[in-house]
């Protein structure tokens, strides 16, 4: 109980220390999208017959019509109230759009990220049991592929594939086919939501639209995962406590699972949780390619378009998850090892 | 023991093909009644008006809303596609215009009704013109054109009857009318929504829909799809009865590839915007049906800005314009598929028409270009940027690689510069880029039109920055010019000075690639270069 309240404590204490990174990144994602070239009332104001009353018009809609000093007040007064703007490429308030989108990232970044660890875990192991042999090899070869196939070219290999070729898998196009209907929002995730609505055609459905994108995701963090597996395991493995525990005669499962997996399973958590903040935001290619409504493709066309709101609602959001994946892997740790607890 | 260890693989896949199958036909039905478009970009807003509103928004609001007036339509080199001289009634039944062309009276049909039931009245078309150009909207720039700017040239004669009046005899006021912007909205309804400081419901309106139109919308999610369903009174058709489709999906896929692929399989009807090499493709397999229209009102050019050395002189321009290798850009770019506006010969050295935009007898010529640099008194050549945006990469990279190569050749170094979109607009805009590729459209295709938006005043869409007089004065004057031979002599003087001033070089008019499944009939091109929903239908 002692350890959990001080993992609690622990979690507050890098919850409060991280507020001002997250005023930091506030306040530089705002001037950065200000320096940028590019000026979006310009870009918006592209009808046929647009011009500068228009591009006023936009201006002033957007607050740019204000100094940046102004326009920083302002926005930090908004954010304070809870309101990030309002996005001119969708014509929809930020954090309604992020609130729509995010479920979509969050689960297909978890899937994907099951998806990994389910096969990189294990295929970590069985290349520290056997160093040098066929396997570890093999293993090797897997995760080199899986790193140097960008996403995007794993993605349209799939498609082609079980799409175009085989027909197996549905239409790449978004989180559901387009004549199903939605069960009643709860929690957002679908396959959540489904389940919740008793519906099994639908989930079904949608989890067949959630498979392939989530594989071409987990293929390229397969590999960082499985090497970090095997080198920790090839400590652990050659450790004393293990010799020990070998030479007292405990079953081979008990000294590699229990004994040798749970002592390196602490970097695989660490780097799992650092996999699963970049997914978040780089899974942009895979969400084009598969046209998922997710955050991050949302944060690229706004980008493109020097739409300020969205890509600042974004980064902040993304940042925020950054602190909460820390904590989360933070209170991991304790879990997996208690000592970590006590400093 | 090796088909043993095989069966679960099988059993898998077969449980997947039965799902598959069961799955299939509960769909069938209603999915030959179904539309499924695809598009890589997006629908914004569901009022048109709205800055910042994108080109699917203006396809939507043509079937959601109905105007007083529509295009018709006629077959150019075997392809349907919007005609500008044929003004057909849409809500009105009938229209006239006074002799001396400064009154048009509009007729309302008595049996239009608005989606909610009630009947179009001639106070909603006074409602909604009066927004246009009263309203911070994007329809007042566009009735501009065709001098409609003020609430008081709109009159509500009686209840079916409203009057326009005009300034002045304006061949384009009337069809303004039927482009995206003056739609008819029920007064009745969008002022529920008007508040103080928004007295024309343009909030609400971005959200929601009051029209008259052929299609109600039933889902719109920003960014993602919209769903509409058949207006089952609708009878703004020509053959007096709703639109064919009874259910129309609007589906944003930003990737080609997969665009390709779901028409392809069939899961997608029609699609526009794809990749040159995949059209011709899919052309080739035979399988689908391709309708390549070139776009007839759009044109792509090189343009130099004729307000910064080196291009401020008239022979540095003339000298590019010789030095550029057409026939391999346009291949390169858009595998010819298009309308070039090179190579012509012209033999009394005058243009063969008075229409722009017109194909120009230039071709590649290096040593004619060598020798208007020597004329220019650069014959060593100079540094330059060529700049396009990231929006345009796929045609304009492989040109601009080409360009470049071509322009060295006769000692003029280029520099390519890739432009995020805002980026370019913005440069644009102040007139900084020397040259660089763009593309221009115009929704009322017209000589004088596009000579006045594109080739005259310190603006945004005077991309060369030419500034000539005599251009400027003649296209002026034909604007109101009633006699058609006058107005063509105008128009050949035009083209004229364009071909000697050379301010920029039109390229060619690329073509739209409209690919649908062989049951897809009806497809019409569009002044705004989207699908009609309306025009479609299944064999």
């Amino acid at each position: 109980m002692t350890g959990l309240g001080a993992t609690m404590v622990r979690a507050g204490r890098r919850l409060l220390s991280s507020l001002p990174a997250l005023f930091g990144v506030l306040v530089f994602t705002f001037l950065l999208m200000r320096v940028l070239p590019g000026d979006p009332a310009v870009f918006f104001a592209s009808g046929p017959n647009a011009g500068k009353e228009e591009i006023e018009l936009i201006r002033k809609q957007m607050g740019l019509d204000k100094s940046v000093p102004e326009q920083l007040v302002f926005y930090l007064s908004d954010i304070g109230h809870g309101n990030l703007g309002r996005s001119m490429m969708t014509g929809q308030p930020v954090l309604k759009d992020l609130r729509e989108r995010l479920p979509a990232s969050l689960e297909l970044t978890f899937t994907a990220l099951l998806i990994a660890l389910i096969a990189a875990v294990p295929l970590g192991v069985i290349a520290a049991l056997r160093p040098g042999s066929v396997v570890d090899h093999g293993v090797r070869l897997f995760c080199a592929l899986g790193v140097c196939v960008p996403t995007f070219v794993s993605g349209l290999l799939l498609i082609y594939v079980f799409y175009y070729l085989l027909g197996l898998a549905p239409d790449p196009t978004g989180r559901i086919d387009v004549f199903t209907s939605l069960p009643p929002q709860r929690t957002g995730f679908l396959s959540i939501d489904f389940l919740l609505a008793g519906d099994l055609e639908g989930w079904w459905a949608a989890c067949r639209q959630l498979i392939l994108p989530a594989v071409s995701m987990a293929l390229f963090v397969i590999a960082p995962l499985a090497r970090i597996t095997r080198a920790s395991m090839l400590v652990s493995l050659g450790s004393d406590f293990v010799r020990t525990a070998r030479s007292v005669g405990l079953s081979w499962r008990k000294v590699v699972v229990t004994y040798a997996l749970r002592n390196a399973i602490l970097p695989v958590i660490t780097i799992a949780g650092i996999v699963f903040s970049t997914m978040l935001g780089a899974n942009v290619l895979v969400e084009k390619v598969f046209s998922w409504p997710g955050v991050a493709s949302y944060a690229l066309d706004a980008l493109l378009s020097s739409d300020y709101a969205p890509v600042q609602g974004f980064v902040l959001l993304m940042a925020s998850l950054f602190v909460l994946v820390n904590l989360v892997v933070d209170i991991c740790y304790g879990i997996a090892d208690p000592r970590v607890s006590i400093e | 023991m090796r088909f043993v260890s095989f069966r679960p693989a099988t059993s898998v896949l077969a449980t997947a093909a039965l799902l598959l199958i069961a799955t299939a036909p509960s769909q069938a039905q209603t999915r030959a009644e179904t539309l499924r478009y695809v598009t890589g970009a997006s629908v914004n807003t569901l009022d048109p008006n709205i800055p910042g509103s994108t080109r699917e928004s203006f396809a939507l609001s043509m079937s959601t809303y109905d105007r007083l007036v529509a295009f018709g339509r006629k077959q150019l080199n075997g392809k349907w596609v919007f005609d500008l001289d044929t003004i057909t009634g849409e809500l009105a039944e009938s229209y006239e215009v006074s002799p001396d062309g400064l009154k048009i009276t509009f007729r309302l049909r008595k049996d239009a009704k608005f989606q909610d039931g009630s009947p179009v009245t001639a106070e909603d078309v006074k409602w909604s013109l009066d927004r246009c150009v009263t309203a911070p909207i994007l329809g007042k720039a566009q009735l501009l054109t065709g001098s409609l700017t003020s609430a008081d040239q709109f009159k509500v004669i009686d209840p079916l009857t409203i009057e326009v009046t005009l300034p002045k005899p304006d061949k384009l006021a009337l069809p303004n009318l039927a482009t995206v912007y003056p739609m008819i909205i029920n007064s009745k309804v969008a002022k529920e929504h008007a508040t103080a400081d928004d007295p024309w419901a343009t909030a609400w309106l971005k959200e929601h829909t009051a029209g008259s139109g052929a299609y109600v919308v039933e889902t719109f999610k920003p960014g993602e799809q919209v769903i509409l369903k058949r207006d089952e009174a609708w009878n703004r058709g020509s053959a007096n009865k709703p639109a064919f489709f009874k259910r129309v999906i609007v589906q944003s896929v930003p990737e080609p590839a997969t665009r390709a692929n779901l028409v392809e399989r069939g899961d997608a009807d029609l699609v526009l915007d794809l990749q040159a090499s995949d059209v011709q493709s899919l052309e080739a397999k035979g399988k689908l049906k391709v309708v390549s229209t070139p776009q007839y009102n759009a044109i792509t050019f090189v343009s130099m800005n004729n307000q910064i050395p080196p291009f401020d002189n008239v022979n540095v321009r003339r000298a590019i314009a010789f030095a550029l290798p057409y026939e391999d850009m346009f291949k390169a770019a858009l595998f010819g598929r298009g309308a070039p506006l090179f190579g012509a010969t012209w033999p009394d050295g005058k243009p063969a028409t008075g229409i722009y935009p017109f194909q120009a007898p230039v071709k590649i010529d290096l040593d004619k270009a060598r020798e208007y640099l020597k004329a220019a008194g650069l014959p060593e050549g100079f540094s330059t940027t060529f700049s396009f945006n990231v929006g345009q990469a796929s045609t304009a990279e492989p040109m601009a690689a080409l360009v470049k190569e071509s322009l060295g050749k006769i000692g003029i170094k280029v520099d390519i510069q890739k432009l995020p979109d805002a980026q370019m607009s913005t440069q644009i805009n102040e007139k900084k880029l020397p040259f660089f590729t763009e593309g221009i459209v115009a929704w009322l295709p017209s000589t004088d039109y596009f000579y006045r938006n594109f080739y005259t005043g310190n603006q945004r869409w005077n991309y060369s920055s030419i500034n000539n007089a005599e251009l400027a004065a003649i296209a002026q004057e034909a604007r109101f010019e009633p006699d058609k031979a006058k107005y063509e002599e105008d128009g050949r003087k035009l083209n004229a000075i364009h071909f000697s001033e050379m301010p920029q070089i039109p390229l060619w008019q690329p073509n739209q690639d409209a690919v649908m499944a062989s049951s897809v009939e009806g497809y019409t091109y569009e002044f705004h270069r989207q699908v009609d929903y309306r025009d479609v239908s299944r064999k």
